[in-house]
């Protein structure tokens, strides 16, 4: 946080939050925070952003930037080290093509006007290596969201219906990883997948514990909202990637239907791209992404972000365990394992989108779908990070979304099969500015229930991005390679009030802080501790007493206590 | 045709991805032609002495280029002719001319190369015409001859073309080979770990891996990947 001031000048303002549509405005910065003008007096610096777009931070609330999984795929992909992005020198050196390493993650998306990025998948028992690497990215904010959906304890709380406990393991958890929310990914699929089985449906029981996925989510969107954390449940669906799973990504939604908060929803569902598709096998796949907007824009308890493939090289990284397998075995790809305890899994997979390809041009056209068909303010723009591609590509999906030329451009490259099973050639939406600004910062901001990101009002943190982009001239429906252009590389981005990246050119490095929540006030924390030890002793190869991450051990934490 | 003499034993290694058609710029150009020396980035004529004889598509290196990298890298056409040994990387990628070496080679020579050819009077070390470390195809084209000894992984991943040993060759000799043919005019040590396809010809002694099985004129595998390579036993 910098305590020198700034005053951007007559910059046309988008801040949807705050229902500021293209307007001329000045903003003052002071103390890292944005303030009135009043507040500002002797040394400004004053940038002038005259014809140029200013909106806040890009903020990406789904992406895996740090933990064991990436860290495998570095391992495992070696050729994905030989783009060289930046020597060393004033910076650290930074290599990678999509699969970036550390420095380089912080260092792209600054240069693209982005100041957030949350980790969406943090196996807990590797919480602390999760947290050491993402104190090795600069330039931006961040958060992990541990996965609760397979966790031993989880299931034996779930089957036992002792949902205080369960609450109470949560607040625990959080706590003890340094976590942000509660992630769940295929519930009860990877747990039955370590013996060889899935759960396809949502009323598959769990080998050995009695319970279905239907019961596992019903139970952690109560206790996540008995315990009132900034961000819903973060739903990885069952039967991901799988031709007819459409049905049980609606069916996982209902499932929050009887349940409702006034500042936010109470389920997200992610990358639902991956958890969109009709058909019944991958010859007759077809989109359902017209099926899945309809269910979420009749709702107003749910969002989703769109997990949009890029064409290019990418690597599928989930949790999702079986579902890894199903794609090595598909593809013929590399593929490893990483198993996480009693906790849950995961797996990795090379794999390039190729735009002739019909499965992979029907991915592509079924995120576009979700994006376009889906409320604006119920849909963040996402690519799944790196599992749908590199996060540096958001300006080709921004610009997509705004204009049809730009898609009808497109869809000459791609196979014929999208014609015949999705929407996407007939969809006559584009998106404003505006709306794509929302999915892009105050959206993603809400659906994490970070008050102070995402927006440009008075108090809110000065993470601000400029580009180089005139709204009130701009048609971007027509100027589609402009808008792209623009939104590739800020013009200035700047993050707690210092400027961090120039015109593509990193300026300073800077070290943003961890969010993590701890909601031990709302549960009672003693009804678990004899389970624990209990657990501890008989099934986890490390003591209790070494388990988790102390706050004092991470760069910049930042505890939000839940009231 | 620009001749290059080292000024000066380099110390650390130079990274000169440097193609015959250099030759055809003008002389101020090819001079300031920028390579690394280490982690330094130097004009061309820091390190060379610098001869240029009209226009031609070729390169002549004299002296001891041995720690000279990625010489001919993506080169397309034109000659290079190396008068004496040269570094890792040689003809990398390459899709085009022709290079010859009159002393040794070193590693990943045509590594991935798609055309023209390469000969080495001298020996070459390892990974020859091989799949850089974590791409599914190695070499898919053109042709490779070693007169002397080559060390191990040969033409692993190889998808086309034809490398010819005439000396002996290490182990692990066509692996993962899908295309293309290996000829071995001396011995070798284990080939075929994998392949799916291709020929690997041995006039020496050779070990082959398990998941071979005999076939009229030779062996086929590795069945184990289901494979349909052959190697053959020539005369």
């Amino acid at each position: 946080m910098s305590d020198i001031m700034l005053h951007i000048k007559n910059g046309i303002v988008i801040d949807p939050k705050n229902g500021v549509n293209a307007e001329k405005m000045d903003i003052f910065v002071k103390n890292g925070k944005i303030v009135e003008e009043s507040e500002v007096s002797g040394e400004v610096k004053t940038i002038d952003a005259s014809n140029k777009l200013v909106v806040a931070g890009g903020f990406d609330m789904h992406a895996h930037i740090a933990g064991s999984k990436i860290n495998v795929g570095r391992e495992m992909r070696p050729e994905e080290m030989r783009t060289v992005r930046l020597i060393a020198g004033k910076f650290r050196a930074s290599i990678g093509r999509v699969l970036l390493t550390s420095p380089a993650i912080g260092y792209e998306y600054a240069k693209m006007g982005y100041t957030t990025a949350f980790e969406a998948a943090q196996p807990p028992v590797g919480a602390l290596h999760t947290h050491e690497e993402l104190d090795a990215i600069p330039m931006i904010d961040k958060a992990a969201l541990p996965v609760f959906g397979n966790w031993h304890f989880v299931l034996k709380y779930v089957a036992e219906k002792d949902f205080e406990k369960l609450r109470a393991f949560i607040a625990w958890a959080l706590e003890r990883t340094k976590g942000f929310g509660v992630k769940v990914v295929n519930p009860g699929g990877v747990e039955a997948w370590m013996y060889g089985g899935n759960c396809k449906s949502l009323d598959d029981e769990v080998p050995g514990f009695g319970v279905t996925p239907r019961e596992i989510i019903t139970a952690l969107i109560q206790e996540t909202e008995n315990l009132n954390l900034c961000h819903s449940v973060h739903l990885h669906c069952n039967n991901l990637g799988t031709p007819g799973n459409y049905e049980t990504t609606i069916e996982s939604m209902k499932l929050a239907s009887k349940f409702s908060n006034e500042k936010r929803q109470v389920l997200h569902v992610t990358h639902v791209q991956f958890n969109s598709y009709a058909g019944s096998s991958w010859r007759d796949v077809a989109s359902g992404a017209a099926e899945v907007a309809k269910y979420v824009n009749s709702v107003d308890n749910i969002t989703i972000d769109m997990g949009q493939p890029i064409f290019g090289h990418a690597t599928a990284m989930t949790g999702d365990a079986p579902f890894q397998f199903t794609l090595h075995k598909l593809t013929g790809a590399r593929w490893s394992n990483k198993d996480s305890e009693i906790e849950g899994g995961a797996g990795i997979v090379p794999i390039a989108y190729l735009p002739k390809n019909p499965v992979h041009a029907l991915q592509w056209a079924i995120g576009l779908e979700l994006g376009l068909l889906v409320d604006s303010d119920k849909v963040v723009l996402s690519t799944d990070y790196p599992n749908g591609g590199p996060f540096t590509e958001y300006p080709y999906v921004m610009a997509m979304l705004m204009s049809k030329k730009m898609r009808e451009k497109e869809l000459e490259r791609v196979s014929p099969y999208v014609q015949k099973a999705t929407n996407l050639p007939s969809i006559d939406v584009e998106k404003t500015l505006y709306e794509v600004i929302h999915m892009t910062r105050s959206l993603p901001a809400r659906v994490m229930g970070m008050d102070s990101k995402g927006h440009l009002g008075v108090g809110a943190d000065a993470d601000i991005a400029i580009y180089d982009l005139n709204p009130l001239e701009v048609d971007p429906s027509n100027d589609f390679e402009t808008v792209y252009k623009a939104f590739k590389t800020a013009v200035y981005t700047i993050k707690g009030g210092e400027i961090i990246a120039k015109e593509g050119e990193l300026v300073k490095e800077v070290w943003g802080r961890t969010f993590w929540v701890d909601a031990r006030n709302k549960a009672a924390m003693d009804a678990i501790e004899s389970d624990l030890d209990d657990m501890f002793e008989k099934y986890y190869s490390l003591q209790r007493v070494n388990y988790g991450v102390e706050e004092a051990w991470i760069k910049k934490p930042e505890r939000l206590v839940m009231g | 045709m620009l001749i290059l003499k080292p000024k000066f034993d380099f110390e650390v290694s130079v990274e000169m991805e440097i193609t015959p058609s250099v030759a055809k710029a003008d002389e101020q150009e090819i001079k300031d032609f920028e390579v690394y020396y280490g982690k330094k980035k130097v004009k061309l004529s820091e390190l060379f002495e610098i001869k240029k004889e009209g226009d031609e598509a070729k390169l002549v290196l004299e002296g001891d280029f041995s720690k000279v990298k990625w010489v001919g890298t993506r080169m397309d056409e034109g000659e290079i002719v190396v008068k004496g040994n040269i570094g890792d990387h040689c003809g990398a990628y390459m899709t085009g001319g022709k290079i010859v070496v009159e002393g040794n080679a070193l590693d990943w020579l045509g590594a991935e190369m798609k055309g023209g050819e390469i000969i080495v009077k001298g020996n070459a070390r390892n990974y020859v015409g091989c799949a850089y470390y974590g791409d599914m195809t190695g070499m898919s084209g053109g042709k490779i001859t070693v007169d002397g000894n080559v060390g191990n992984y040969i033409g692993e991943k190889m998808g086309g073309g034809e490398i010819e040993i005439k000396g002996s060759a290490g182990d692990f000799i066509g692996t993962e080979m899908k295309d293309g043919v290996i000829v071995i005019h001396g011995d070798c040590g284990f080939v075929g770990g994998d392949m799916k396809g291709g020929t690997i010809k041995i006039k020496g002694n050779f070990e082959l891996v398990p998941g071979f099985k005999e076939v009229e004129d030779g062996f086929e595998g590795d069945v184990n990947a289901g494979g349909k390579g052959k190697v053959v036993k020539i005369a």
